[in-house]
């Protein structure tokens, strides 16, 4: 309706007179208007006919999805905790189980909505319970896909007062909840702690990689041993519960179980808990023993008990130690470190999560020979048993170089002067009738390869066992070749010309276990194992089966799954060699002087074994390491039954540590026939209870 | 022939203001607008009633008896402007501009801060909201401005006056902050500088410049570092594309907002099946989201009957603005129209996520005084505007 300016007046316009700017035109509704106004109906039919359509679209069409949708926002589903599955010795005991516990739960869904509320209230929630703020933001940030797993602030055996606080000021704290749990229970305390493993919730970097295989952020895993080996048959299968909430997350209706959590499998080791703990009391005494002999350094031990048989593993004892109940419940730094578990404190208590049975590696001594022994003899260095070697107070070699000086290596014993077949050499343990072993295997040409090596490793030195509960350290079988990588110009700049050669050094030490080779104790039970059953390599192994969780308490549980041991591997021995070190061993253990007859020689049953006093590499702390190894009963017509392998670390004389340790272990085992004979006639041997 | 029969002529005689008598108001009354209005108000106390119905335990009617006080008060007001000249307003613009500027710097200076913006004035037993009421006052006065000038609308110059004007209050309400009532200020410019007869051209210019002004705000500048918006404004504002980006955090509202609709399907849940309004689960039930509300309660037939009745009243007022008495009734009466259809859609896009969210409410529904008074002295003065126009369209000749 603007003003139509000057017109003439032919133009229909009607005009007559010119405009007077006094004058205002009348309004008229002129057809732009009409245009104008019809252009904003159009906007209008359009935008309501936009809503229209829409609306059509979510109610009348897409109506059932939403209105799912709507109820889905009242219904919180919860996970139900499954129980672990036990864990238990080979007469059925339990060494793992579950004790209930209260845990503080966060529902990241029901918190407040806004980032200042939700701050205030967790920043109170952190100064009840003692957890820090960012764990639980850490907790919630990992959950963010998973409205179905709460965040577990903290979880305790006991009832703790925060809880009661929680549980009367509950409307305060909208998301949190207080739920019970289970948490990780050890009935005998310390026994077993390394090899059993311990329990946690999983990391974002093992998420990462197991989410495939179902686990979810919140679920508690295995951190390492059986628990974290086994972890697939203990964990159990989660239920699901359901109920109705407001949009604050209070019930609004009861909990409705969905799905019935299942029980956990429960693991059945080869382990007899008795005898477990044999051997970790025999640790602490050998350790006692190592003082009364001023050798102040022993600080640690390992003692290796397996059937010889089968390779079933019947005690791993591990030494120092630590209380795996410190990782159930609420962890803290504080409480871990006291117990040695964390970087800072490990070292000053001389690493007691290390399990030294499967991850210490030591150098041998001379419970080696009987390997040096067995090589020589089946490639012919050493022509039969019966051949006579001297055992002189130390061996001289000459230098390749000219001009050069001859190395010397002495005996441990200086003043003897004996010629000696391999047993009574084996029996006493003299060093330089081996030295000579060594010395003709490193004149053996080139084309015979490194028998003695080669050997070893078919023993099983150099590799890992293939124990089913890891880790496993491999230990260190030298070679000429290894001397080469190792030694280069990068890693050894003065000396690597010289470092890098293999000298007669080298074979000589590595004939009676010393310098360059690493073993570990469950290398050698295996070997001495091979030792008993005549000639045949086993699989140690501790997990015998699987079975269900939970059951009939009445009724004996349904295995579920039989780990079958892997059948012992014959490598190839004559006998008639194996029988001359079996001699040996005996003649270790009985004969007039032989290393540890003190020890054995008395003992009711008949054990064989080997001594053995192992230098550190470098030696500028000449600590030794005590050794002994064997098995028993020796020379009966049933097989031996256990061979035992014990370790002192800086104990000193095999003999003197390792020795007496090892009859502890035997004289538990042993105990039925050791028992004063007011026994019945029955020689079964019926499940102790403890 | 003398062009200027029944106008009004400047400087030369004072113009009497028309008195309308009682009856010939009653006559010339556009029964089918109040009658729509009147619905409208009625159905908008009985959706409040179901909406708020579990607010407050033990009170299902306290929400109701409020919005029912204030509807009382608003069609009194309603009434009394009825009969009121619209040339009153004309003859005061200046002074319902300052008036306006004014109220808004008051609100700015010593307003109740509530949720971080400063929208209310707290006058002991009445919180008001004067942005709401700036609505009418705003219209009133630009058109005004744009009648006092119906002969150069074709200038540059009076177009651009009438913007800066109009960015004054705009600007104003912008930094409370309240970015949808600013848009509806803006929605109200434009339509008021569309009725009063702005060329095509210019209006041309001025929504590309909009359309850039939106760009520029919401991409580049942020791109470039500099945010004009805050980070959760510039989130609702786009966010309402991707209801389900961010379902426990900003997209929250839409989400919900959109399960509360659908779920609502043809026939409603009910009031006592409504849990997305029950329990809470749909913020704002009672304001912002009153139609997501009403939706999930009442169904698509509901909702409807509520849109109908809307657009009856559009188109009612559409009407008006044909035979409007003058340019600055009809440029009153569109202003007033358009502002209505656009609080309307914007309220319910939000609500089923075809438009940005803003916290505008919806017009005779949502729970709150200013508003619903604010919206009936609007619908007063198209009254006065209609009984005083011709009874049909007058075609130009």
């Amino acid at each position: 309706m603007a003003s139509s300016g000057a017109r003439s007046g032919r133009n229909g316009s009607g005009r007559f007179l010119p405009p007077d700017p006094r004058v205002e035109t009348p309004y008229r509704f002129t057809p732009q208007l009409a245009l104008r106004i019809g252009i904003l109906g159009a906007v209008a039919l359009l935008a309501f006919g936009v809503l229209f359509f829409r609306l059509w679209a979510l109610q009348v069409l897409s109506g059932p999805q939403y209105l799912r949708a709507a109820l889905d926002n009242q219904l919180r589903s919860v996970r139900i905790e499954a129980p672990r599955g036990q864990i238990l010795d080979d007469k059925g005991r339990p060494l793992v189980t579950n004790t209930p516990g209260t845990a503080i739960e966060l529902h990241p869904a029901d918190l407040p909505k806004t980032w200042a509320a939700e701050q205030a209230e967790l920043q109170r929630l952190s100064k009840i319970v003692h957890v820090p703020v960012l764990q639980m933001l850490r907790g919630i940030a990992e959950r963010k896909g998973d409205p179905v797993t709460p965040v577990v602030v903290r979880e305790d055996i006991k009832r703790i007062a925060p809880v009661n606080y929680l549980y009367e000021h509950e409307q305060e704290f909208p998301g949190v909840s207080i739920t019970n749990t289970y948490l990780r229970s050890y009935p005998d305390g310390d026994l077993a702690a390394q090899l059993l493993g311990y329990v946690n919730e999983i990391s974002p970097q093992q998420l990462k990689v197991l989410k495939r295989k179902g686990y979810t952020a919140g679920d508690k895993l295995g951190q390492s041993g059986v628990e974290g080996t086994y972890d697939f048959y203990l964990r159990g299968h989660d239920g699901l519960a359901q109920l109705r909430v407001d949009s604050l997350g209070r019930p609004r209706s009861p909990l409705v179980t969905k799905r019935q959590p299942v029980q956990g499998e429960s693991v059945k080791l080869t382990i007899d808990a008795d005898l477990q703990r044999a051997a970790e009391n025999a640790i602490r005494y050998g350790i006692s023993l190592a003082y009364q002999n001023h050798k102040w350094q022993a600080d640690g031990g390992s003692i290796v008990a397996l059937d010889p048989r089968t390779g079933a593993i019947r005690a791993m004892a591990s030494y120092p130690t630590y209380n795996p109940a410190v990782y159930s419940g609420h962890v803290t730094m504080k409480k871990l470190a006291a117990q040695g578990l964390t970087g800072t404190t490990a070292k000053a208590k001389n690493y007691p999560a290390l399990d030294r049975a499967t991850s210490g590696v030591y150098p041998a001594g001379s419970t080696f020979k009987p390997v040096t022994a067995l090589a020589a003899l089946e490639t012919g260095v050493l022509a039969s048993p019966s051949t006579i070697l001297p055992c002189t107070g130390s061996y001289t070699v000459q230098s390749q170089f000219a001009g050069g000086k001859p190395q010397v290596f002495h005996n441990v014993d200086p003043f003897i002067d004996e010629p000696m077949t391999l047993p009574t050499a084996l029996g006493v343990s003299c060093d330089t009738w081996f030295y000579q072993l060594g010395y003709d295997f490193y004149t053996q040409p080139p084309s015979a390869g490194h028998p003695l090596q080669a050997w070893a490793a078919k023993f099983g030195f150099g590799r890992k066992t293939g124990v089913d509960v890891g880790p496993e350290s491999s230990g260190l079988l030298p070679t000429p070749e290894w001397r080469k990588r190792t030694f280069t110009a990068k890693t050894d700049p003065s000396n690597w010309r010289i470092d890098r050669e293999w000298k007669p050094g080298d074979s000589i030490q590595l004939a009676i276990g010393q310098k360059d080779l690493l073993v570990t104790p469950l290398q050698m039970a295996r070997f001495y194992a091979l030792l008993a059953n005549n000639g045949r390599l086993v699989r140690p192994y501790l997990v015998e089966e699987a079975q269900e969780g939970g059951g009939n308490p009445h009724s004996p549980p349904r295995i579920v799954k039989t780990f079958s041991p892997m059948a012992p591997q014959s490598v190839g021995l004559d006998p008639t060699y194996l029988a001359a070190v079996q001699d040996g061993l005996w003649q270790a253990t009985h004969s007039t002087n032989g290393t540890a007859t003190g020890v054995f020689g008395n003992f009711p049953i008949p054990i064989a074994g080997k001594t053995g006093t192992a230098q550190k590499v470098p030696s500028s702390d000449q600590y030794d390491q005590s050794w002994w190894c064997g098995y028993g009963p020796y020379g009966e017509t049933q097989p031996p039954q256990l061979v035992v392998c014990a370790l002192i670390e800086n104990g000193g004389f095999g003999a003197e540590a390792a020795a007496p340790a090892a009859l502890k272990v035997f004289q538990q085992f042993f105990k039925q026939r050791l028992a004063p004979s007011t026994t019945t006639t029955t020689t079964t041997t019926t499940g102790t209870t403890r | 022939m003398i062009e200027a029969v029944g106008s009004r002529t400047r400087g030369l005689r004072p113009r009497r203001a028309e008195a309308v008598g009682a009856a010939s108001a009653l006559r010339r009354l556009d029964w089918f607008l109040v009658g729509a209005v009147v619905a409208l108000l009625a159905y908008g106390l009985w959706a409040i009633r179901g909406i708020t119905a579990h607010d407050i335990t033990g009170n299902a009617d306290y929400y109701l008896l409020r919005q029912g006080v204030y509807a009382a008060v608003g069609c009194l007001g309603a009434v009394a402007l009825v009969f009121v000249d619209p040339d009153v307003y004309r003859r005061h613009t200046r002074g319902i501009f300052v008036g306006t500027v004014s109220i808004m710097l008051l609100v700015l200076l010593v307003g109740t801060v509530s949720r971080a913006s400063k929208r209310w004035l707290d006058i002991g037993f009445f919180r008001f909201q004067p942005s709401e009421f700036g609505k009418l006052l705003f219209v009133l006065f630009l058109a005004g401005f744009l009648a006092d000038r119906a002969r150069r609308l074709g200038e540059t110059r009076t177009v651009v006056e009438a913007i800066a004007l109009a960015c004054i209050p705009i600007l104003l309400v912008f930094v409370q902050p309240d970015i949808g009532t600013a848009m509806v200020y803006a929605a109200a410019l434009g339509a008021v500088l569309f009725v009063a007869g702005v060329r095509w051209t210019h209006l041309a210019a001025l929504g590309a410049g909009l359309l850039i002004v939106i760009l520029l705000v919401l991409w580049l500048l942020p791109a470039a570092g500099v945010h004009v918006l805050k980070g959760y404004q510039a989130q609702r504002l786009t966010g309402f594309t991707h209801p389900d980006s961010d379902p426990a955090g900003a997209t929250y509202n839409v989400a919900q907002a959109r399960n509360a609709v659908g779920a609502g399907g043809v026939r409603g849940r009910g009031v006592a099946g409504a849990t997305q309004t029950k329990l809470n689960f749909l913020p704002e039930h009672a304001t912002d989201f009153a139609f997501a509300s009403l939706a999930e309660q009442r169904g698509f037939v509901g909702v409807s009957v509520l849109l109908l009745l809307y657009l009856l009243v559009v188109w009612r007022g559409l009407k008006v603005v044909a035979i409007a008495r003058d340019a600055f009734s009809a440029i009153v009466a569109g202003g007033i129209v358009f502002a209505f259809l656009f609080q309307v859609f914007v309220n319910v896009g939000m609500n089923i996520g075809v438009a940005p969210v803003t916290g505008i409410p919806l017009p005779f529904v949502s729970v709150g005084g200013s508003a619903l008074i604010a919206n009936l002295l609007a619908i007063g003065v198209l009254l006065s505007i209609r009984i005083r126009g011709a009874a049909r369209p007058k075609a130009y000749r």
